[in-house]
């Protein structure tokens, strides 16, 4: 499998985020504690796409939230541009799968919230919030309500707010996890363009395998009970490219090989938890 | 009826789970107390009832535009709408920063919970002795009573609305770079308000119900105190347009409240509470 490469160290100098030797233990009461993440070190690099694969349990949510700064690691650190990350901050904005537009705020209100309570000023603030609403396709929408909207509306309105903050570091959890096959096609596709225009380093938390492969520039795989990470996946046969059309990356000969790969790796792992 | 693609065609203002149109409510609700009155009437011209206790509708409705009209029921209409706004608004600016701070902070509501759930169970006229003794009859034991009546219960609900916010909303306004009390501000806040605002009709109505007790026990002024001067000469008729007015007074409160729900939250759609 000349597509799959073992990394376990962690070093590189283009590094963006470093992930470095996480466990993440959640106490469940009465000194009772479950491991939720054994040992996780992999590294992203600057305007990369990331995408972390993996079953229910993998504790893949929980490292995108350590990143975020919504949760603290037990052990280990993470760091941005060499600082280490210890709370939430506008450096690293993040898109939930659940909805989470501001429904009493316009399309327009929504994007330019973040930088609003940031203090950029007016102008500046108005030309980003068109630009970014231009970038996700929702020009005419600015003054629509949310609950005037479609799921994936939302998303992207939720996607142009988090982006139009400037943040160094795109996190996604599952973002498109509640949209229907179709519209989540497109939306897929719609990232890459942004990706193209916006420079951004993305890390998103997905178990969708077609979506890992085809947004991943590197595919970080996790296994379960307890989560760690099993392997770094860079998939070759895109050639470092990224495509506008998911169509033409799912006719491409390495495709199929990468995606019967990860799937026999998915299927031990539901095996392994069986036991 | 066997055309089964036809089956919307019949009665379609009684469907299963369809909403009606505002016609068809505002006849509905017209119906019901048209019915209730004549009932009522029908009861009192057969001789059903003692006409001294039960006074016919038509009678009643005299007498109340006689009292709006000569004899002063519009001041102590004004007097009563004065007590329960004045001490609403009270409650109000009480309830509705400190409940959403508890519901934002445990740690605030770790310290005010203990304290305004124990009161929440004391019954509120429990108070009216004590507060007679350290206010006299003035108007300031009225709208203490009225302001206990309600606060702890409107700091409770707030407080649990408050709770209710969305764990992910607070955390995209925290990866955005709010701060705590930005984020209470912007998003926990605006999040909240229109359960505030329902909150704050129900709870209104259990005002009304303390400004009678008020006005009952310790007042000579309001309607209330004229319906208990009324029930000394037997003046059935007088006590029961004290209960209309009062109902019609809380239809206009609640209708107010509405309008203002939809004025500004015109965000939220098809929402009929």
């Amino acid at each position: 499998m000349s597509d799959i490469q073992h990394t376990n160290t962690v070093a590189a100098a283009s590094a963006k985020l470093v992930v470095d030797s996480v466990t993440k233990r959640f106490s469940l009461g009465k000194g009772r504690e479950v491991q939720a993440i054994a040992d996780a070190s992999f590294i992203v690099d600057e305007n990369e796409i990331c995408t972390i694969l993996g079953s229910s349990g993998c504790g893949k949510s929980t490292i995108l939230r350590m990143m975020a700064g919504l949760e603290r690691p037990t052990t280990g650190e993470l760091r941005l541009d060499g600082s280490v990350i210890t709370g939430p901050d506008k450096e690293r904005g993040m898109v939930f799968q659940a909805y989470t537009s501001f429904d009493w705020l316009t399309v327009r209100g929504n994007v330019e919230y973040g930088m609003r309570i940031n203090g950029v000023p007016k102008p500046e603030r108005r030309a980003r919030t068109q630009k970014f609403i231009d970038l996700v396709n929702l020009g005419g929408f600015e003054d629509a309500y949310p609950s005037q909207l479609s799921g994936g509306m939302k998303q992207r309105v939720a996607i142009a707010r988090t982006l139009a903050n400037d943040p160094a570091l795109l996190l996604m959890d599952e973002p498109f996890g509640a949209l229907d096959a179709e519209t989540r096609w497109h939306m897929q596709e719609l990232l890459v363009g942004i990706a193209e225009t916006a420079n951004t380093t993305m890390v998103m938390v997905t178990h969708d395998i077609e979506e890992a492969i085809y947004l991943g520039d590197k595919i970080v795989f996790m296994s379960s009970h307890p989560g760690r990470v099993h392997k770094i996946i860079v998939p070759e046969f895109k050639q470092g490219k990224r495509y506008k059309s998911k169509e033409e990356v799912i006719g491409l000969d390495g495709y199929g090989v990468l995606e019967k790969e990860i799937m026999r790796m998915m299927q031990e792992q539901g095996a392994n938890d069986e036991r | 009826m066997t055309n089964s693609s036809n089956r919307a065609a019949p009665t379609p203002w009684f469907q299963l789970r369809k909403p009606v149109s505002s016609k068809q409510s505002i006849l509905s609700a017209i119906f019901i107390w048209a019915l209730f009155f004549a009932v009522w009437e029908g009861v009192s011209l057969a001789g059903l009832v003692n006409d001294l206790l039960v006074p016919a509708p038509h009678t009643v409705l005299t007498t109340l535009v006689d009292m709006l009209v000569n004899r002063g029921l519009v001041s102590d209409i004004l007097i009563s709408v004065w007590r329960v706004v004045f001490s609403f608004s009270i409650a109000c600016a009480v309830a509705i920063p400190l409940g959403v701070a508890m519901g934002a902070f445990p740690a605030i509501e770790a310290v005010f919970n203990p304290f305004v759930s124990a009161w929440r169970y004391l019954p509120a006229p429990s108070f009216i002795p004590i507060l007679l003794m350290w206010f006299g009859t003035g108007e300031t034991p009225k709208l203490v009573l009225l302001v206990i009546g309600v606060v702890f219960f409107l700091i409770t609900i707030i407080m649990d609305h408050t709770r209710e916010v969305r764990t992910e909303l607070v955390e995209t306004g925290l990866t955005l770079g709010g701060k705590r009390w930005t984020i209470v501000r912007t998003i926990i806040l605006p999040a909240v308000l229109p359960h505030v605002l329902t909150a704050m009709r129900q709870m209104l109505a259990v005002t009304w119900t303390y400004l009678v007790i008020a006005e009952i026990v310790a007042s000579t002024t309001g309607v209330g105190a004229m319906m208990m001067r009324a029930r000394r000469f037997l003046h059935t008729d007088e006590i029961m347009a004290g209960i209309i007015v009062i109902g019609v007074l809380g239809l206009c409160f609640d209708i107010l409240f509405r309008r203002a729900h939809r004025w500004f939250f015109p965000y939220i759609q098809d929402r009929r509470n």
